[in-house]
């Protein structure tokens, strides 16, 4: 009895603490919006950024060979439809970076429905965007002011009853 | 001249920056002012800027521009809903000001039809006025037609298109791409002989699109002319390698070096 009283002071005490907390949260800013760290449960270790330290943030500098069609037409090819994904209707965001060395890593993938709003869509079908990105390959890293840069850049799917649409 | 102010505007300001002193001294706008100017400092998207954004809007949750100008870096970095939460706030404060760059990222972001919802509400208020892309490229009714042209609907594109060609104060305001714009629907709306006449004229005021040559192209061709749709071709090829050639940034129907290829291997019998 006694022990259980003790728990319940402590309980109450830790959520009055947490509660205090929670009311002076600290912002947490980031060095640049959109720097994406290492996450153990999403990321290739493999995948190393040249300079960690200085990762542009200039999607323009980053190219695809064969430009933006060529893009949708690989992202396409690989896209393996499903006919449980018809119920999806929307947008997946894809933020990744491109290391110097023309690889992707560093995938987040923001999936909201057609007016904007977030949204959800089947974990699988979430995996499958994330592979199609990590195998892409054709990437050209960025190059600016004669030198040679990691970068972040985004690209857009669009989702029409499964299918992806060429935008 | 157009060409010079529009590099002036893209570099110099983006929205309309807000003059500090119109506001009260000591208030909490003019302090809110004065901490965004010192955010813009930063380089964008820095933790520098952003923390001052926030002591801004702390400061003066009605003070509209600062969160314009926090959101940026989200738009531009692939964060979208959070950059539309932050913008929307400024939008609820001041709609006029912000609605356009609103419909701006939804045309990036090829969810045309949000960015034609957005427009239309845009155009239909008291007072509107005429807006551009933040890069100064196009006029926002440009947009409008190219984002109606993108959901099938070639006619009313045109429509707006050329209503705002027509509506221009003077000649001089007519953009550098606006009749690029213009023929490419009709094109796409398969009205090739006034293709043809306005990509002519597109010509004339902007020869440097690859993009210009390939469409006129593709009218003489649909029209059969097929002797001028490859000499159109075969301009666009060698305007299409020149290394400076001029990019049309919201093209929304971009030519690709592939595309040109193909078109002239199919003339390849014509001389």
């Amino acid at each position: 009895m006694e022990s259980k009283t003790y728990l319940l002071i402590l309980i109450l005490i830790f959520s009055f603490i947490s509660c205090v907390n929670s009311n002076n949260v600290e912002m947490i800013y980031k060095d640049q919006i959109g720097d994406t760290s290492f996450n153990p449960n999403l990321d290739d270790p493999e995948f190393k950024f040249c300079d960690s330290t200085n990762v542009l943030h200039k999607r323009a500098y980053i190219s695809y060979s064969g430009g933006k069609r060529a893009l949708e037409k690989a992202i396409i090819k690989h896209y393996e439809f499903k006919p449980e994904y018809s119920g999806f209707n929307g947008y997946f965001i894809v933020r990744f970076a491109i290391n110097c060395n023309n690889e992707p890593g560093r995938i987040r993938i923001q999936v909201l429905d057609s007016n904007f709003n977030q949204t959800n869509c089947s974990e699988v079908l979430m995996q499958h965007i994330q592979t199609i990105f990590k195998n892409l390959k054709n990437w050209n890293h960025a190059i600016y002011k004669g030198e040679d840069y990691d970068g972040y850049t985004f690209h857009v799917i669009k989702i029409d009853h499964g299918k992806i649409q060429s935008t | 001249m157009r060409t010079l102010l529009i590099l002036l505007t893209s570099s110099l300001f983006s929205y309309a920056q807000p003059n500090c002193y119109i506001y009260a001294e000591n208030s909490q706008e003019r302090k809110a002012c004065e901490l965004s100017y010192k955010a813009i400092q930063y380089p964008q998207g820095s933790k520098a800027s952003q923390k001052l954004f926030d002591q801004a809007i702390a400061i003066a949750p009605e003070f509209a521009w600062a969160y314009y100008e926090k959101s940026v870096p989200y738009f531009k970095r692939g964060l979208l809903r959070e950059g539309l939460d932050i913008l929307n706030k400024a939008i609820k404060i001041d709609p006029k000001e912000y609605l356009c760059y609103r419909a701006y990222w939804y045309w990036q972001y090829k969810n045309y039809n949000l960015c034609i919802e957005d427009l239309e509400t845009y155009y239909k208020l008291p007072k509107a006025y005429v807006q551009f892309t933040p890069g100064g490229d196009k006029d926002m009714r440009i947009i409008l037609g190219l984002a109606y042209a993108k959901t099938n609907q070639y006619k009313k594109g045109i429509e707006i298109i050329s209503n705002c060609i027509i509506n221009y104060k003077s000649k001089d305001d007519i953009g550098l791409t606006d009749y690029h714009s213009l023929g490419i629907l009709y094109v796409l709306d398969k009205q090739y002989s006034k293709a043809i006449a306005t990509l002519k004229k597109q010509l004339t005021i902007n020869e440097d699109m690859a993009d210009t040559n390939y469409f006129l192209g593709i009218a003489l061709k649909e029209k059969l002319n097929l002797v001028e749709a490859k000499k159109q071709f075969t301009k666009a090829l060698s305007k299409y390698r020149e290394t400076n050639r001029f990019i049309n940034i919201n093209a929304g129907f971009k030519v690709y070096l592939l595309d040109i290829e193909n078109e002239i291997a199919a003339l390849s019998q014509i001389n």
